[in-house]
């Protein structure tokens, strides 16, 4: 770390000793000359410091990205090749093992049990359904089954440490041998653990971090590491250093009194830019990628039942399934969450379409300039806050007034958790929104059109009612349209304030569930990466975006061609 | 106009009501105690090194002093109530002290910590209702401290009797009338299932309306408890726990929560009455007794709460504050804005400057106005899938926090400071360009000033939105309780740590009802940095704005 | 009525016999200019001699500012334009892919219809194109230039004193005084003026073309207007446009006063235009 800094800061110094080099050449050569430069000094400069700071700061960044990969790769490369004798021993020894051997060939029975077990299943169901008590006696045979398996598993994962143990403590520590019997340990871990591995081997080399244990084998593997990675560590840094010397001379060769040094360093600024652009393109990639695959993957661990998620209507995906466990469907159904969604988006809509349509009528129409100096400042603030603030706001005043209040009318069942409460609060969260695209829609019908219709005598409001209204219509759809996007992502709301439970209700006091609720649960709080059920969230996100973008892509269609229209 | 008026109305609604509910974590109550830092307690290994001083058992210290404070509280169970006053967690504080200045140790220093959550609800009067009245006759105490009898020649407890059966019989008659209910619906319930529960339910209510019966009866001893109001008597400087009364109103039942001075007869007693039953309240009658006696002593005094801007998470609702998420969204706001800002104005200057009008750059357009539209938690799930799961960057960091905001706040920057760029009128770009400025210096030096100060309203907008942003926070972990504030600085970018509005979140979901007051509390320290960001891109827009 | 009035499809221009006074300084062959299909421009060939003042006139969308802007390329600024033919520049080929079109502007300065100064301060306007190309190399030799300018278009007396005001501040005439200042600062051969005028009052106009008579002495001008008797006032040489073609080219007094070809006479007798 500290190598690498002294590195950057000494690219830095070149860089600018490149600008003053070049800078001072092309006046020198100017002279010698005598003739006009085709660009300023500066750029010059600017050209030199270029071919200088570039390269070494590309070497360096990707140092800082792959460094430590690569010093890890090497290291347990050779830790593997120390550790093959060790390891040729310990499978020679299992093989040989009988106790071993026999958990490995119980273990593959059962698996081939198991397997037709699963057949035979597939064939009760497709008979009798799956909630037969055939299925449900396969089922048990199965759990039996995997049981067995699981203590066979033991019994040979005990016998390998046993074995394991045997051979580590035939080797001595010091030495070559260290290495050997680290790299034979580092080969037994399991995936996650050979992570805390390398973390606790770095750290016993560089310092960075504590190291949670300290044992023989990470010192041997903390000592190969060291030498590897100042290697790699320096080449890095003298190679920066050496590319931006060459850069510089290199660079410096170029200066001639007609060399257009500015069309150079601007072609460099440009596509920076465009560098920039593309970052957006990539971001939507990013979103489309990362959802797709982590949905794919959830749909292999449900065994593509893609149907069964989008139309079954059982959601309880806390139910930890094992791959492959007979019967198991159902509980990935999303249709009480879509509903959820629908519901409380419809709540909302009722309350934000009409207020903020007739905000934005009033402010476009009817309000005079002090009026609106008032009003829309106070839109942009209930626009401005946040969302957990409306969330916060439902959960703690409007709920309890509505249970209260459905109390009062005799409505037993009354949760503060509800549809309605929730519903309500994003509606006038919206509100704004609406408005403001609202207020651009209806400004931007022109002027003639109201003239027009006020030259054959119409009213002010039978002008809006029946030509302004009318002319806007698509655009107020649009920004509708964008309005349900929007209230369909909405998230913070809808988690403090709808609740969790996934009901299948159009009843507004029930509490329901929605998209982005679930997807909260899921992904909040202690997860095991890779379950269906954090995956789900992935298939959620990903019905979210289409959702959305579907909504965005017709709504800025409305309104593209709305403004165009007038143009 | 009654749209508008309705929308402002939500809006002052909204706020009157945080406001109003926030205003109580403003102050608290805070205890202070003289502690003694005895020797070998504050330094076990007696070496005075900085090991030994920070296995001093400060809890204890300070437990001794309040222990001083009431000799009499000896029990195992008053132990509890007593030291229930504050919480365990202030002796770190107690241990940095000393920490910081050893010659403290063998001293007496003056210990000030906020009382614990519910104390403090309590002397707010928040939680707790409870009236306190003059007693008429003379009444004598069998003895100063234990289990003693309350006795008068005249009617003394007559008043408490009368109000406690006043209380006992509205109860009661509510349950009868829930009762009589639900046997109505039951009635005529529609299955059998909810008819029965719905008669089940009106026998419970029976049964409890039952209990108040014997306090009702003129004839019978009445004994309150934990479902009742509780009577303490104030007299000869001690307070009394009435259990019992008997119906004439001439002696009642007791144990002493506060010793008393003398047993002899007084006349000027108070009745000292806490309406809200021991069942419905967090704090005890001894821990009430307790806190008031410190009160009058003088230990217990209300202060502005400081703990609350300066201290991160806690469990303890007395010791949390908003620190260590205010660091958090600074560190979180420092990577969005370096990030975004930069990006987002170079991507506009690329697409409104330089670019060709082409299929690609009408496909980045098109991107970015749907980008802009994408919900917030998609973005979430984003950098969980990408920095997270595939580059193995830390969880619940701000450096990650601010790459997701920054990706979020992109489409915002880039559109606005587009809108700033096209504003500025094409003559000075043909200006620039026709004495021979190349394209990149019009931009630079002539387009992008006049357009600074549109995009750095943009920016601030956007910005803002981040800060307020929760939802793609909380599925890259940031919703960890994190107890230490994150550090300032680089090394801040990757400890775990959390922002203000996820705090916000956090904290609405606690149980402790004096998380409710500080959640309002973070939400206007929250507001009030929405309202400088906008405020500053409104002064920005309003002075730099230039009418072409 | 400009289409009923003219036969469209003559290309051929009718050129009058010039008295060499002055060298060629822009000479133009078979210039085409195309936005996106649209052909704006049809095969134009212009010799445009030094030291005089030269005038584009014609109706409006008739290819004049086009053809301008050709000879400082500024319609490589448009995304759409494409530009064919040969414009030489003393003999040097200015479309040729070896020209910087950045040196080339600063070669061939250019005055805009609205006055546009920088939103910055009167000197900072002149200043900046010497700046950029480098043409001074200290302050003092920076604040020669920028007075010399000044004074050169006529400005220097009424500014001097306030150099650091924004040149916002100026009026309409004294803006586009101060913009020919902005771009004979850099040193140009030749300047082009886009309808200079036209947005200034009688009194302002006459300043300006007061100014653009003792410019001729210096440099090359070019200037398109719409205004016939401006034309008539400033310029010796006269080209007339129509429709994308060059109709007539030729001394002024001889177009005002004998044109050659109907639709010439039609525009200078004020039957369409």
């Amino acid at each position: 770390m500290q190598l690498s800094l002294i590195t950057a800061l000494a690219l830095l110094v070149l860089t600018a000793v490149g600008f003053l080099a070049g800078r001072s050449r092309a006046l020198a050569l100017a002279e010698k000359d005598g003739s006009r430069l085709h660009s300023l000094p500066g750029y010059h400069g600017y050209y030199v410091a270029l071919w200088a700071g570039l390269p070494g700061f590309a070497v360096l960044a990707a140092y800082a990205l792959a460094g430590t990969m690569i010093v890890n790769t090497i290291v347990l490369d050779r830790m593997e090749r120390a550790a093959e004798p060790l390891q040729a021993r310990y499978e020679l020894a299992l093989a040989n093992d009988d106790i071993w051997s026999e958990a490995e060939r119980e273990i593959a029975r059962l698996d081939d049990e198991m397997a037709a077990l699963r057949g035979e299943a597939e064939q009760v169901i497709a008979a009798e359904g799956v909630q037969s008590d055939a299925v449900e006696a396969l089922r048990a045979r199965q759990d039996e089954l995997q049981f067995a398996q699981d203590d066979a598993r033991f019994t040979r994962d005990a016998r390998a440490n046993t074995i394991a143990g045997d051979i580590i403590q035939a080797v001595p520590e010091a030495g070559d041998h260290a290495l050997a019997r680290a790299g034979f340990e580092f080969a037994r871990l399991p995936v996650q653990e050979r992570e805390v591995f390398l973390a606790d081997a770095r750290a016993l080399a560089f310092g960075d971090g504590l190291a949670s244990r300290d044992t023989p084998e990470l010192r041997a593997t903390a000592g190969a590491l060291q030498p590897v990675h100042s290697a790699i560590a320096w080449g890095a840094c003298l190679g920066a250093l050496g590319l931006a010397l060459a850069g510089l001379a290199f660079a410096r060769t170029h200066l001639a009194v007609r060399f257009r040094a500015r069309n150079r360093v601007e072609w460099v600024i440009s596509a920076t830019l465009a560098l920039a652009s593309l970052i957006a393109i990539l971001t939507t990639l990013g979103i489309v990628f990362s959802l797709l695959f982590e949905s794919l993957r959830f749909f292999a661990a449900i065994d593509w039942r893609v149907a069964d998620f989008l139309f079954g209507t059982q959601w309880s995906p806390q139910t930890a399934i094992r791959p492959g466990q007979i019967g198991q469907s159902g509980s990935f159904g999303a249709v009480p969450l879509f509903a959820g969604t629908a519901l409380i988006t419809l709540i909302a809509m009722m309350v934000a379409a009409p207020v903020g349509l007739f905000a934005a009528i009033y402010l476009s129409e009817y309000a005079d300039s002090r009026v609106r100096a008032w009003a829309k400042p106070a839109l942009e603030i209930l626009a401005g806050v946040p969302t957990v603030v409306y969330g916060f706001f439902a959960l703690l005043t409007v709920g309890p007034l509505l249970r209260d209040f459905a109390l009062f009318l005799g409505y037993e069942d009354a949760v503060t958790q509800s549809a309605l409460s929730a519903g309500l609060v994003m509606g006038v969260m919206i509100i704004p929104f609406v408005s403001s695209l609202s207020d651009d829609v209806i400004n931007a019908v022109p002027q003639s059109l109201r003239d027009g219709a006020y030259a054959m005598g119409a009213t002010k409001s039978e002008t809006i009612r029946h030509v302004v209204f009318p002319a806007a219509l698509p655009g107020i759809v649009g920004a509708l349209l964008l309005a349900v996007s929007r209230a369909v992502g909405e998230t913070m709301i809808v988690v403090m304030a709808a609740g969790q439970a996934a009901n299948l209700t159009a009843n507004p006091l029930e509490s329901v569930t929605t998209i982005t609720v679930q997807i909260v649960t899921l992904l909040t709080g202690d997860q095991e990466f890779n379950s269906p059920k954090t995956l789900s969230a992935f298939a959620l996100g990903l019905v979210l975006f289409v959702l959305t973008l579907i909504l965005n892509i017709i709504a800025l269609r409305v309104v593209q061609s709305y403004r165009e229209k007038y143009d | 106009m009654g749209a508008i008026a309705l929308a402002i109305a939500f809006l002052g609604v909204l706020l009157g009501t945080i406001v109003l509910q926030a205003s109580g974590a403003f102050t608290n109550y805070v205890l202070t105690l003289p502690v003694t830092l005895e020797r070998e307690i504050a330094d076990p290994r007696g070496d005075m090194s900085e090991a030994s001083l920070r296995r001093g058992s400060y809890n204890q210290l300070i437990q001794r002093s309040l222990q001083s404070e009431f000799p009499a509280a000896s029990s195992r169970a008053d132990l509890r109530e007593l030291f229930g006053l504050y919480s365990g967690l202030n002796a770190a504080s107690v241990m940095h002290r000393v920490i910081a200045d050893p010659s403290l140790v063998g001293s007496t220093i003056d210990v000030t910590m906020p009382a614990n959550h519910e104390i403090d609800l309590y002397l707010k009067g928040v939680t707790v209702e409870e009236s306190i009245t003059a007693g008429s006759g003379t009444i004598q105490a069998g003895a100063i401290s234990g289990d003693i009898t309350l006795s008068s020649d005249s009617p003394a407890f007559a008043n408490a009797i009368a109000r406690i059966r006043q209380q006992a019989s509205s109860e009661r008659d509510a349950l009868l009338g829930r009762a009589a209910r639900l046997e109505a619906d039951a009635a005529g319930a529609a299955s059998r299932d909810a008819r029965e529960a719905g008669l089940a339910a009106a026998r419970r209510a029976r049964e409890e309306a039952a209990r108040f019966d014997t306090v009702i009866d003129p004839e019978t001893r009445i004994t309150l408890g934990p479902r009742t109001a509780s009577l303490l008597i104030r007299l000869n400087g001690g307070v009394v726990a009435v259990s019992a009364l008997t119906p004439d109103g001439r002696e009642a039942e007791g144990r002493v929560l506060l010793p008393l001075e003398s047993a002899e007869a007084s006349a000027s007693w108070s009745e000292w009455v806490i309406e809200t039953p021991a069942a419905a309240r967090r704090i005890t009658d001894q821990q009430a007794v307790y806190a008031r006696a410190l009160e009058e002593r003088g230990m217990v005094e209300r202060r502005f709460n400081t703990n609350l801007f300066l201290n991160a998470d806690s469990r303890e609702p007395e010791l949390a504050g908003v620190m260590g998420a205010f660091i958090g969204s600074v560190l979180t706001m420092l990577v969005t804005m370096l990030l975004a800002v930069p990006i987002g104005v170079g991507t506009a200057i690329y697409l409104e400057e330089f670019a060709p009008k082409n299929r690609l750059t009408g496909f980045i357009e098109v991107n970015i106005n749907n980008l802009a539209a994408v919900p917030s938690i998609v973005f979430g799930l984003l950098g969980l899938a990408v920095f997270i799961n595939t580059f193995g960057m830390p969880r619940s960091a701000p450096l990650v926090g601010g790459f997701v905001l920054a990706l979020m706040t992109l489409p915002t920057v880039i559109i606005s400071s587009r809108a700033a760029l096209r504003a500025v009128p094409p003559s000075i770009r043909e200006a620039a360009l026709g004495i021979g400025a190349s394209r990149t210096q019009a931009v630079f030096q002539h387009v992008l000033p006049l357009a600074m100060p549109g995009i750095l309203t943009g920016s601030i907008i956007g910005l803002a939105q981040a800060l307020g942003e929760t939802a793609p926070l909380l599925m890259i972990g940031m919703v960890a309780f994190v107890a230490d504030a994150p550090s300032l600085g680089l090394s801040g970018l990757t400890q775990p740590s959390t922002v203000m509005p996820v705090q916000v979140f956090l904290w609405s979901g606690a149980s402790e009802r004096a998380f409710e007051m500080r959640t309002a509390a973070a939400i206007l320290v929250l507001l009030t940095l929405m309202i400088i960001f906008n405020a500053a891109a409104i002064i920005l827009r309003r002075r730099f704005e230039r009418r072409w | 009525m400009a289409d009923s009035a003219a036969p469209a499809h003559t290309a051929k221009t009718v050129y009058h016999s010039v008295a060499n006074t002055h060298p060629v300084k822009v000479a133009a062959s078979g210039v085409e200019v195309f936005y996106a299909d649209k052909q704006a421009l049809h095969g134009i060939n212009l010799d445009i001699q030094d030291r005089s003042v030269t005038a584009f006139i014609g109706p409006s969308g008739c290819g004049k500012s086009t053809f301008l802007r050709c000879i400082n390329r500024m319609n490589d600024t448009i995304d759409t334009a494409r530009v064919a033919g040969s414009i030489r520049i003393d003999d040097e080929e200015i479309n040729d892919r070896a020209v910087d079109p950045v040196l080339l502007r600063a070669r061939v300065g250019m005055v805009f219809q609205k006055p546009n100064p920088f939103p910055k301060s009167i000197y900072d306007n002149v200043a900046y194109g010497p700046r950029i190309h480098g043409l001074a190399s200290g302050k003092d030799e920076l604040d020669a230039i920028v007075e010399t300018s000044l004074k050169k278009a006529g400005l220097w007396d009424e500014v001097a004193d306030r150099l650091d005001q924004p040149g916002n501040s100026l009026s309409g005439g004294q803006q586009q005084r101060l913009v020919i200042a902005r771009a004979i600062a850099v040193n140009p051969e030749v300047i082009l003026m886009d309808e200079p005028c036209s947005a200034l009052d009688p009194i302002a106009t006459a300043r300006i073309e007061e100014l653009i008579d003792e410019l001729r002495e210096n440099y090359c001008l070019i200037i398109v207007t719409h205004s016939m008797a401006q034309a008539a006032r400033v310029s010796q040489m006269t080209a007339f446009f129509h429709l994308g073609h060059l109709v007539e080219y030729g001394p002024t007094e001889e177009i005002f006063t004998n044109p050659r070809d109907r639709r010439t006479q039609d525009y200078i007798t004020g039957r369409f235009g």
